[in-house]
């Protein structure tokens, strides 16, 4: 042992880290030496002098004062919410792979593989399907077809147009699945409808929900059954949700025939004469509300905007429809 | 001889019960649970406060880092993952921040020969440390401040790093391998930090001998 892994070693010593083995050597060493003799004597010198530093306890005020700071900013902390905690777990559950680095790479290579074969086969399949189904004449980028079948318009991602032919109960479809597709068929048709009425709700275009619900609006006001393939549902949902008031307004007049019969329509006409942002809207669903039977949530709307509405024009309406009251059947 | 025997049976019993019971506390404080956190918080300030108090001499930054650690711990503990003690994690995360307070005050070149309460003012820890020595007196007290100002001044000198093993080996009493894993580093580089921190201390506390 030379000296200066002695002096290590010293110090290691001083600390009760080294082991008995290394700890003999090293008296052997140092008996011989005095120069590691002076060096321990120094090092325990240190030890001594350092502790003049001592470790002062913490006060019970500092600990009662910090302790107090923290709960307050906890409490200013929101909750994880349950996905945050999901995707620690996860990233834990990776993290704890990195100890078995080849099965974590051999996970990952099995994943990988299984997502693009199970990829490539689905996309296969809905491209066979796809050319079966096709017309000859297709144009560009497009697949024709007659009206689908309804389980067909489960994977519907969007509808990009909808057009009616003049003069003509044939409506033509553009939506996207895979492929951008396209279809034609009358508008009593059941997977036209269900189109048009996915098209109320999905299409990023106020175009093509003006365009939907204008043509949903049209075939209920024509009396063509809208109740049982959910197209008053769409119609409400349009009236309450939709951005455009152009949207709301042709959902608005679709509803129109069943303000009299049916509960929930006159409540989402209720709805509408209460909260719509556009007072036009507003004062056309005041005036679908006059053949309404004496129905006492229809007053009390009435007279509570009649009275309290900030518009005028809102105010007079409801005040006439008000004053007709004796008279409504 | 049977006794002891027991007696380090029912030690070694306490302790699996007591981090059983921690393990249990953590999963709960990773499930979203404020009380199990505070269980956790209790169990450990006041060696975290004692280790920043040493380290910083102020009570503002000690409280700070207080703070820190303890947001931190609660904002990642979903990240803790049983590879190490709860005890060495939390450390970690308070050795860090101290370091780089220490490494801020390098920078700034403030020497703290004293430690600072909430409010500025100087605190005498030699004075609050019980002196129960009959040789104990009033110059023996002056020369001992003294001494442990000197002290501290010298430990200032050392690199952040250095200062940490130290304090860790030195006043916290830590085993050189917990410091090399609190620190993300090898017991044999803990090794050699606390021989070189060793080595400038007794160069800057010659006068001292």
């Amino acid at each position: 042992m030379n000296c200066e892994l002695a002096h290590e070693r010293i110090v290691t010593a001083a600390y009760g880290e080294l082991p008995d083995e290394l700890a003999h050597e090293l008296e052997r060493h140092v008996a011989a030496c005095p120069d590691c003799q002076k060096e321990r004597e120094k090092v325990l010198a240190l030890r001594v002098v350092a502790d003049a530093h001592p470790v002062a306890e913490p006060s019970p005020n500092l600990i009662a004062r910090a302790r107090l700071r923290l709960d307050e900013m906890l409490d200013t902390l929101p909750p994880k919410r349950w996905y945050e905690r999901l995707s620690e777990r996860i990233l834990n559950s990776f993290a704890s792979l990195q100890a078995a680095p080849m099965a974590a790479l051999l996970l990952a290579l099995a994943g990988a593989g299984a997502g693009l074969l199970g990829g490539y086969e689905f996309a296969l399949n809905r491209a066979a399907h796809a050319a079966t189904t096709a017309r000859s004449a297709v144009p560009v980028g497009a697949q024709i077809q007659s009206a689908p079948a309804l389980p067909e318009l489960a994977n519907v991602a969007g509808i990009s147009s909808i057009v009616r032919q003049p003069n003509s109960e044939i409506v033509a479809v553009s939506y996207n699945q895979l492929v951008p597709r396209h279809a034609e068929g009358p508008v009593d048709d059941p997977a036209i409808r269900q189109l048009l009425m996915l098209a109320t709700e999905d299409a990023a275009s106020p175009r093509v929900r003006n365009d939907s619900v204008a043509l949903l609006a049209a075939e209920c006001r024509t009396g063509h059954g809208c109740q049982p393939s959910g197209i008053r549902e769409a119609l409400m949902v349009a009236l309450r949700y939709d951005r455009s008031p152009r949207v709301r307004q042709k959902a608005l007049e679709g509803l129109e025939p069943y303000v009299a019969d049916d509960v929930r329509v006159r409540d989402a006409v209720l709805e509408a004469v209460l909260s719509d942002s556009d007072p036009a809207i507003r004062t056309a669903a005041i005036g679908l509300l006059d053949p309404v039977d004496a129905d006492t949530s229809v007053r009390q709307v009435l007279y509570s905007v009649s009275n309290s509405d900030q518009n005028s024009q809102i105010r007079n309406v409801s005040r006439q429809v008000l004053s007709r009251v004796p008279e409504i059947q | 001889m049977g006794g002891a025997s027991r007696e380090d049976m029912s030690q070694g019993q306490e302790r699996a019960q007591s981090r059983a019971h921690e393990m249990d506390l953590i999963r709960e404080a990773q499930a979203g649970s404020r009380a199990a956190f505070d269980v956790l918080v209790r169990r450990y300030e006041h060696q975290v406060l004692r280790l920043a108090l040493h380290l910083t001499g102020s009570e503002p930054d000690a409280e700070d880092i207080y703070q820190d650690a303890f947001l931190k711990a609660f904002r990642y503990i979903g990240n803790f993952r049983f590879e190490c003690s709860f005890y060495t994690w939390v450390y970690r995360i308070v050795t860090n921040l101290c370091l780089d307070q220490l490494r801020r005050r390098k920078t700034r070149r403030e020497d703290h020969a004293v430690v600072l309460d909430r409010g500025g003012d100087e605190i005498d820890v030699l004075a609050s440390v019980s002196d129960n020595r009959s040789f104990s007196n009033p110059a023996r007290e002056l020369d001992r401040k003294l001494l442990g100002e000197k002290i501290q001044a010298a430990l200032t000198k050392l690199t952040p790093r250095e200062r940490m093993v130290f304090e860790l080996k030195h006043y916290q009493g830590l085993r050189l391998r917990t410091i090399g894993e609190i620190l993300n580093t090898t017991e044999e580089t803990a090794k050699n930090t606390l021989f070189r921190a060793t080595k400038k201390l007794r160069a800057q506390l010659a006068e001292l001998r």
